[in-house]
């Protein structure tokens, strides 16, 4: 990347826990978007390649008091410890087959350059990389639906959500066009689950935007928490978090609930501890 | 038959038997090398691994292997650059039990991976932030150090010696082997020490991370001084179990006593250590991270807190207080006792290193991951033990391994018949 | 030169020293790795021109608005479009997969004829001559009202055409598979009298009641409900959930209210009891009221008190009158009926008293209420011209009101009750209740034309199966119904040309009316489907083909219309699970998963958890309470009155103990192994229950019982 004026964008989302169904649009949108195969027996679901998987969370009451929340799970393209681009997985890849875009946020994984180490997957405490455990196969005829523009995987390669990057590329060739090297807009790139999902309930965007909605939702905080230092862009919206924002993963995507319950459930908490800390958020007090 | 090619003055068994007994193991190589090319023909799908578990029984084996083989660096480290001189006795053993190990762990990776003709990207693309790039070069170096000491030995062979080229070459390798045994002390450091970094390393998995010193966490050390610690005693179990299939007495007492006892002291050190690294994980680290130790043993049919204490108290204190104490290491039947948990020691924390780490659910609403191997995954992990027996019984039969297997074993001149 | 062993062995070494040092090592590894990264068994998606395309899907009544993105005129992927009226860019999973429906590779390629078991390809020709030569048949000897059709609904110029067949043919044995727009016209009927139909405005209620609707499971116009859904939060509008489990709906619902099923329109009446009984109602609204308020006033102070309700319902008693009060005081209260997704089994009783609430607020016909408007209207076919055996057969009685009736009566009657049957857009033999008498009637028709692109249950028992095009390629006019509070007709294009010998079945119909000769082929004097579309949608054509969909009415209906509650006041009986096990088995509408019609896609059974669907089973919920003896996760024998099947246990407490919760849409039997062939179908275990006086088949479920296998 030797382009001047390059602005660093940090793409990012934010899914409403409240508005999600969990009916699968974002999920489906997503494999016909990035040529993600399919085979006889998907029911597996630790061996069924679903770069955005929708898991289905209970308040673990007992009739009649069982609450359910649907949670979309894509590539979390995390920074890393403060965040610096040292993703979980990047960090570990013996062959930078999988890179942190200094200049996006998103986490890319080179298909050609990976040779199938898992390690990466290990690394990955969301489980959002995928290995082609199989050749991919389409039935006869349905590879006429495959899109150019995302290279469908050999066997033998881990993959995973890129934040729909082909979309990013258009978009910014497309600013280019038309005399805009700075600024791509908003509209222009968004990811195939954010247009799909019939609830609006994700939002995609710049978060170094304040124009943007995400940014707009989320208000990162750009300071490092002082109980954590790994962990720099929590929410100050109180009823936005993480998943396992403990970890210092720093992930790009957040979540939204009014339900407290659902937001405990993004991370690991001591006996006593969420109490203590549910009203904590951000580094410095929320002004705005 | 070949009698030409057995070592003057020692007795072997006759041939047939001998061919025998390879054709038995060999059957077994040959199942695990039909699996390994299912595996490489049709993909890793003839695994039991999934997208939860990458890394399974393969990689345990890997770092097992790797550990118990750390027998030879260690001894080559006390023999050539420690001049402990008793060990010469021991160290061509040694050494080629290290070049088992490690040349099975080579090919264990070059199975596990799922694109075998791409591996050499790990060379070519080498990210210099990975430990397992750091693992793939000293692993790789030092299995040319181990080619290179295993070397003088093969060429100790009757017929080779013959040849004054081998002859000399195998003389003068002596002289500067001390230079190798420095580099692969050296080498071995670091790919052992950045094996228990793959782990230590995760920050996304609660429990395999450590704090550490720079950027090599704890799990770092404990590996490199697990292996040093726990490879005599595999070194010592592979020969007490050489000596009981030959029913020969091979090394002397006073040799197997004194690694013993090294093995015991680094046993019992490194066990404090990680008791130590234990204690902090688990009172600071995971609770840090919202998580108590009792999540990572409990609510699952397997891993209990039956492994942790059987991993560093019956399978790392125990034996590391016999080997210590002269009483209990000079008695051959405690001894051994010690040295099979030891293995079974380091081998379980590499499991646990591995396996539990995969197994354990992260984020609040995940579940436990439990996973059997499939036969293919079975077969092309005993195909490396295989080989181990086969090469083993070619070293002991055709070379002169056991320097005072004569000494020992006094036999009449063996007629010539050739 | 004397070769012996060791100058061989210096060669052999010297040559695999020399080829180490050569490039040869390092260029074919390079070079293999290279073929690894360009396997030619890993597709390479050809690159071109993008292009865009509108249209509308027609996989459901939801008649969203869709873009295909083509590369080369070659369609990859499917998204909703942004702007149209109904769905404004989203889309559902199964839309978005539609491109796995145009290329399947188990279509029907070209119509086939049945020869003993199996099927041969004939061409069109040939196809139209069997079924035009078998119906002329039919009709010469004196029974053309013994010609049938069995499609997907009323509305559109496609049904019209099958409709405009047989009266022309002298059947009136037109049938639909039961759909939420029936219930919605039946019950307008019901309860307003004739010709109209109801629509809900979800859009802006501020409180909706909803009785077991799926409202985020498929039911109505799905993407149209998820929106409104959706916006609930920031309206600061309520959802309560009645039904027996924690569907998606109740979990996204302000409040989920476990109730017994099937005893829904009980609780539906204890709620208007309250209102009653506490002077809530709109008085108003309520003046207009005919059919003997007063009675009915009297019956639901006599057996609809909150205490008798709670008894029947299993709700409490104060939960009943905090609901009643709530809901009659809201701003804009509605009371949504069709539980799942509206298209199942019904009874009358319940749809009536639940839209009587509506009625009873005073919402009808007010923005955020419901709207009892006009059947949709918007095609003018000229008059047909009729022969007096068109005239005779056509004034004839239907054989029976409702699809599953005619079913029974075929399998019951040892006369044949049908000739020849039509399909169009339907798979009864797997959609409808006991499934299994549903094709043995099938296999008594003697003569079955199926219309369906994919060989699926119902097209594997036709005599002769005349493909049609999928929604990708086919033109048709698609009208929004089944509860949307705007009217929409949405004009489906093709956006590819026919990718096999496939025809509209619209083009179809008219082939065959054409080969029949006489009274009906004058009745279809167009030479194609587009020509007859075009003239029968002349009055929005414009809009249609320019804007890709014309808006009927957007508007709140202005209309009073007239309430009658002899229905109710005459206190009907509620229908009863058939059987006498202990426990109750009921569907569940997976929104990932199809219940009627078509089956699901590759992608969308993918989506599928392993809660629903485990390797080849599937799997039932039941509370832990009721679970006995089972394990969770364990295989469980299954057993209903009608049939035993084995299944996986998932315990879950998310739904009423003593239920046994089971998903429609599964165990397909066709020839395609990535959806088929996978759990069971439900309706195999379901039989119909016929509530008198309705007709309908209003089974909800059926008692079970369930054992470790």
């Amino acid at each position: 990347m030797k382009q001047e004026n390059n602005k660093a964008y940090k793409f990012g989302m934010v899914i409403d826990l409240d508005k999600c169904t969990g009916c699968g649009s974002c999920m489906v949108s997503c494999m016909s978007e990035n040529n993600v195969p399919f085979k006889e027996d998907e029911s597996k679901k630790k061996d069924s390649i679903t770069w955005m998987r929708v898991y289905k969370l209970t308040n673990g009451k007992s009739f009649p008091d069982t609450e359910v929340v649907y949670m979309p799970r894509p590539c979390q393209h995390c920074g890393g410890k403060g965040d610096h681009g040292h993703s979980p997985c990047v960090s570990v890849c013996p062959a930078v087959a999988t890179d942190y875009g200094y200049d996006t946020g998103i986490v890319s994984q080179i298909y050609t350059r990976c040779f199938g180490c898992r390690y990466c997957m290990g690394a990955c405490p969301y489980h959002a990389r995928y290995f082609n455990w199989w050749d991919p196969k389409w039935p006869e005829g349905m590879e006429n639906y495959l899109s150019p523009n995302v290279s469908p995987r050999m066997r033998g390669v881990v993959e995973k959500c890129s934040f729909c990057y082909h979309r990013y590329q258009a978009a910014r060739d497309q600013a280019y066009a038309q005399g805009n090297k700075d600024e791509i807009d908003e509209e222009n790139y968004q990811t195939a689950c954010t247009t799909a999902c019939p609830s609006g309930a994700i939002v995609f965007g710049d978060l170094n935007n304040p124009a943007h909605a995400v940014h707009e939702i989320v208000k990162p905080d750009p300071h490092p928490d002082p109980r954590n230092k790994h962990v720099v862009g929590k929410s100050r919206n109180p009823k936005v978090f993480r998943l396992l924002e403990r970890l210092g993963t720093n992930p790009k995507v957040y979540y939204l609930s009014e339900r407290e319950w659902v937001r405990k459930a993004g991370d690991n908490y001591l006996d006593g501890e969420w109490d203590k800390i549910k009203n904590h958020h951000g580094a410095t007090l929320s002004n705005d | 038959m070949d009698a030409a090619l057995i070592p003057e003055g020692a007795k072997r068994c006759s041939f047939p038997k001998f061919t025998i007994g390879i054709a038995i193991v060999g059957a077994i190589l040959l199942w695990g090398v039909f699996a390994m090319g299912l595996i490489w023909w049709k993909g890793l799908n003839q695994t039991n691994m999934n997208d939860y578990y990458g890394f399974a029984i393969w990689i345990w084996a890997d770092l097992a292997v790797i550990a118990v083989g750390g027998g030879a660096f260690f001894t080559g480290l006390l023999r050539y650059i420690f001049k402990i001189d008793e060990l010469k006795n021991i160290i061509n053993f040694a050494v080629i039990i290290g070049f088992i190990c490690y040349s099975s762990a080579l090919l264990i990776l070059a199975i596990d991976i799922g694109q075998p003709l791409r591996g050499w990207f790990i060379f070519w693309h080498a990210n210099v932030h990975s430990m397992l790039t750091e693992v793939a070069f000293c692993l790789s170096a030092y299995f040319a150090v181990l080619t290179i000491e295993f070397i003088p030995n093969i060429l100790e062979n009757r017929q080779a010696q013959k040849v004054p080229f081998f002859h000399h070459l195998a003389h003068n390798m002596h002289g500067v082997m001390a230079v190798f045994a420095a580099t692969g002390a050296f080498l071995s450091f670091f790919h052992q020490g950045s094996l228990g970094g793959v782990a230590g390393v995760m920050y996304g998995r609660p429990f395999a991370v450590r704090e550490g010193l720079l950027i090599w966490p704890w799990t770092f050390f404990l590996f490199t001084w697990s292996a040093a610690a726990f490879g005599p005693c595999f070194t010592l179990l592979v020969t007490r179990i050489t000596e009981a299939v030959t029913r020969k007495k091979l090394v002397k007492d006073n040799v197997v006593h004194l690694l013993a006892k090294i093995s015991g002291w680094m046993i019992v050190t490194y066990i404090v250590a990680k008791i130590i690294d234990t204690i902090y994980w688990a009172m600071v680290t995971a609770p840090s991270l919202g998580f108590t130790l009792s999540h990572f043993y409990t609510n699952n049919s397997f891993y209990g807190y039956w492994i942790l204490i059987t991993e560093i108290v019956l399978c790392g204190v125990i034996p590391g207080a016999i080997l210590i104490m002269k009483s209990t290491r000079e008695n051959s039947k405690l001894r051994l006792i010690a040295i099979i948990l030891g293995v079974i020691g380091v081998c379980l924390n590499r499991w646990v290193m591995v396996l539990q780490i995969m197994a354990v659910p992260v984020m609040s609403f995940d579940t436990w991951a439990l996973y059997f191997p499939s036969w293919q995954e079975i077969a092309t992990t005993i195909l490396p033990i295989a080989y181990g027996i086969i090469l083993i019984a070619l070293a002991y039969r055709y070379l002169p391994v056991f320097p005072q297997e004569q000494e020992l074993n006094p036999v009449e001149p063996a007629t010539e018949v050739e | 030169m004397k070769v012996d062993r060791r100058s061989f062995l210096g060669l052999g070494l010297g040559a695999a020293a020399g080829i180490a040092v050569s490039p040869i090592g390092m260029k074919l590894t390079d070079d293999s790795s290279i073929w690894t990264q360009n396997w030619p068994w890993t597709p390479v998606p050809v690159d071109g021109e993008v292009t865009y395309e509108n249209s509308v899907c027609s996989l459901c009544p939801g008649s969203c608005g869709i873009s295909v993105r083509k590369i080369n005129n070659r369609p990859v992927k499917i998204e909703g479009l942004a702007g149209y009226p109904i769905n404004d860019g989203g889309a559902c999973l199964h839309g978005i997969a539609g491109l796995q429906y145009l290329y399947d590779p188990s279509r029907v390629k070209t119509p086939l004829k049945k020869n003993g078991d199996k099927f041969e390809e004939i061409s069109w020709d040939d196809a139209i001559a069997i079924v035009a030569a078998k119906l002329a048949d039919i009709r010469k000897s004196g029974s053309a009202e013994k010609l049938a059709c069995i499609a997907d609904k009323e509305q559109g110029s496609v049904s019209g055409l099958f409709k405009r067949l047989l009266k022309t043919f002298g059947s009136p044995n037109f049938y639909t598979m039961p759909g939420l727009e029936s219930y919605l016209e039946l019950t307008a009927e019901t309860l307003h009298g004739e010709g109209q139909t109801i629509a809900f405005d979800l859009e802006n209620a501020s409180f909706v009641l909803s009785f077991g609707a799926g409202i985020i499971e498929g039911w109505g116009s799905p993407v149209n409900c998820f929106k409104a859904n959706a916006s609930r939060k920031e309206r600061k509008a309520k959802l309560y959930q009645i039904e027996p489990r924690l569907s998606n709906t109740a979990a996204n619902a302000d409040k989920w209210i476990p109730v017994k099923p099937g005893t829904e329109a009980d609780l539906a009446l204890g709620i208007c009891a309250v209102i009653l009984e506490n002077k809530l109602f709109d008085s108003p609204a309520t003046s207009s009221f005919k059919g003997g308020l007063n009675k009915f006033g009297a019956l639901l102070q006599k057996e609809y008190t909150p205490s008798k309700t709670a008894e029947i319902t299993g709700v409490n008693a104060s939960d009943i009158e905090k609901i009643a009060t709530l809901f009659a005081n809201a701003k804009m209260p509605l009371a949504v009926f069709g539980k799942g997704r509206g298209d199942g089994a019904q009874s009358l009783k319940e749809l009536a008293a639940v839209h009587i609430l509506n009625c009873l607020v005073g919402n009808i016909n007010k923005k955020g209420g419901a709207f009892v408007q006009p059947k949709l209207k918007y095609l003018e076919f000229a008059d047909e011209s009729m022969d007096s055996i068109a005239e005779n057969g056509f004034a004839k009685t239907k054989a029976a009101p409702y699809v599953n009736q005619l079913i029974e009566k075929v399998n019951e009657s040892s006369q044949p009750v049908v000739e020849a049957l039509f399909v169009y857009n339907a798979n009864p033999c797997h959609s409808l209740h006991d499934a299994k008498k549903v094709k043995q009637a099938l296999g008594k028709i003697p003569f079955v034309v199926s219309f369906s692109s994919f060989l699926d249950e119902t097209a594997m028992e036709a005599d002769i199966i005349l493909p049609s095009h999928t929604f990708i390629e086919r033109l048709e006019d698609v009208p929004s119904c089944a509860g949307l509070a705007k009217s929409v007709v949405g004009l489906t294009k093709p956006v590819v040309e026919p990718l096999f010998d496939t025809k509209n079945p619209g083009d179809a119909v008219i082939l065959i009316a054409k080969a029949l000769e006489g009274n009906i082929a004058q009745s279809f004097e167009w030479e194609t489907y587009e020509e007859c579309l075009e003239e029968v949608a002349a009055g929005i054509w414009d809009s249609l083909s320019e804007d890709g969909f014309a808006i009927i009415s957007e508007e709140v209906p202005s209309e009073s219309v007239p309430v009658n509650i002899s229905l109710l006041a005459n206190n009907p009986a509620t229908v009863q699970a058939q059987g006498d096990f202990e426990l109750t088995l009921i569907p569940i509408d997976n929104m990932r998963l199809i219940s009627a019609g078509i089956s699901v896609s590759p992608f969308a059974i993918k989506t599928v958890s392993d809660k629903v669907l485990k390797g080849k089973d599937i799997v039932v919920d039941i509370n832990p309470l009721t679970a006995s003896g089972l394990k969770d996760g364990g295989v469980a024998m299954l057993t209903t009155p009608i049939g035993t099947a084995r299944v996986i246990v998932n315990f879950n407490e998310g739904i009423m103990p003593g239920i046994i919760g089971m998903v429609e849409g599964l165990g397909h039997t066709f020839d395609n192994k990535y959806v088929s062939n996978k759990g069971i179908n439900i309706n195999a275990l379901i039989g119909p229950v016929i509530e008198s006086g309705s007709g309908l088949d209003a089974a909800f479920g059926i008692k079970a019982k369930i054992s470790k296998a």
